[in-house]
């Protein structure tokens, strides 16, 4: 089963297969928490975001056309219930960077580095705009590709691309800086 | 002006943005928690029927209502006669219908009215 397309596990699930669901769920949930996590931030809205998202989609799969690739039609889903949840909460904003970790300090171990950068990310992320921020995590880390990003976030290609370039460049500028420390 | 650079994927970057936003919780529970969710998602996403039919009750009666007065007042504007001019009601009538109307010594017959108006036409 876990090698079943999508469309086919769509149209089993319509159908009323539950273990169906699972399966795509199971396939997507790494992927719908990490987009949900680049929008609210806070790791346990973004977990009540993707749950929502995957439930809204189980509602609406009916509206599905199987004849395009199921991923995006999910993130889009995922990540509108992330953006309802930000608005819904009023999210708190992103903690202001430790001053600590911008100064020097004394060399971590290997896995406060990984921690601190990781922080530093989430931190860098969420200063962006939420629609830059997204775009970013959609293209590098779930590998979608400019045009399905549009559709995605319903917006041109174009924008998508300045969004993604403008994204990087500031978090390839931490990222950079970061290992300039810990050399 | 476009940027090949966005073309392409950044590995170094993706992966430090993968660690960073990887969930807290664990991968299964998380999907045990959608699941347990699955039939109320589906009870919630599933508007009975008779509810369907309830929610068009009102707005039905309401239609139906608005058509019945619409059509009661369409029928009686094509079914009532004009009335007669005021000019031919004052006018001098001649003819049979009005000697009959003023010299019979029982009170007029309806149709002999309505037979001098058609005579003054």
């Amino acid at each position: 089963m876990g090698s079943e397309d999508d469309a086919a596990l769509v149209a089993r699930t319509v159908a009323g297969d539950s273990a169906a669901f699972g399966v795509l769920v199971d396939r997507y949930a790494g992927q719908a928490r990490r987009v949900a996590r680049a929008v609210l931030g806070d790791p346990d809205d973004a977990d009540d975001a993707a749950q929502d998202g995957f439930l809204s989609a189980l509602v609406k799969l009916g509206q599905y056309d199987a004849r395009r690739p199921f991923g995006p039609w999910l993130m889009r889903i995922v990540a509108n219930a992330a953006t309802d949840r930000r608005r819904r909460r009023n999210v708190r904003r992103s903690e202001p960077l430790d001053p600590s970790l911008v100064g020097g300090g004394p060399r971590p171990d290997a896995v406060a580095v990984q921690s601190e950068l990781g922080e530093r990310l989430r931190s860098a992320l969420q200063e962006l705009p939420e629609r830059r921020r997204t775009a970013v995590v959609l293209f590098d880390v779930e590998g979608y590709s400019h045009a399905e990003i549009a559709r995605i976030l319903g917006i041109p290609e174009g924008t998508v691309r300045s969004e993604v370039f403008h994204g990087r460049r500031r978090l390839r500028t931490l990222l950079a800086d970061w290992k300039e420390q810990v050399r | 002006m476009k940027d090949m650079s966005s073309d392409f994927r950044d590995p170094e970057l993706a992966a430090a943005l993968r660690s960073a936003l990887e969930p807290r919780g664990d991968h299964a529970a998380f999907v045990a928690r959608v699941m347990a969710q699955y039939d109320h998602a589906l009870d919630r996403g599933t508007v009975p029927t008779l509810d369907v039919l309830a929610s068009w009750f009102r707005p039905g009666i309401a239609a139906a209502a608005a058509a019945l007065i619409a059509g009661f007042l369409l029928g009686r504007a094509i079914l009532t006669p004009a009335p007669a001019s005021f000019d031919t009601a004052l006018a001098p009538m001649e003819g049979q219908g009005l000697a009959a109307l003023v010299t019979a010594p029982d009170p007029p017959d309806a149709s002999v009215v309505f037979a001098s108006l058609v005579e003054q036409r």
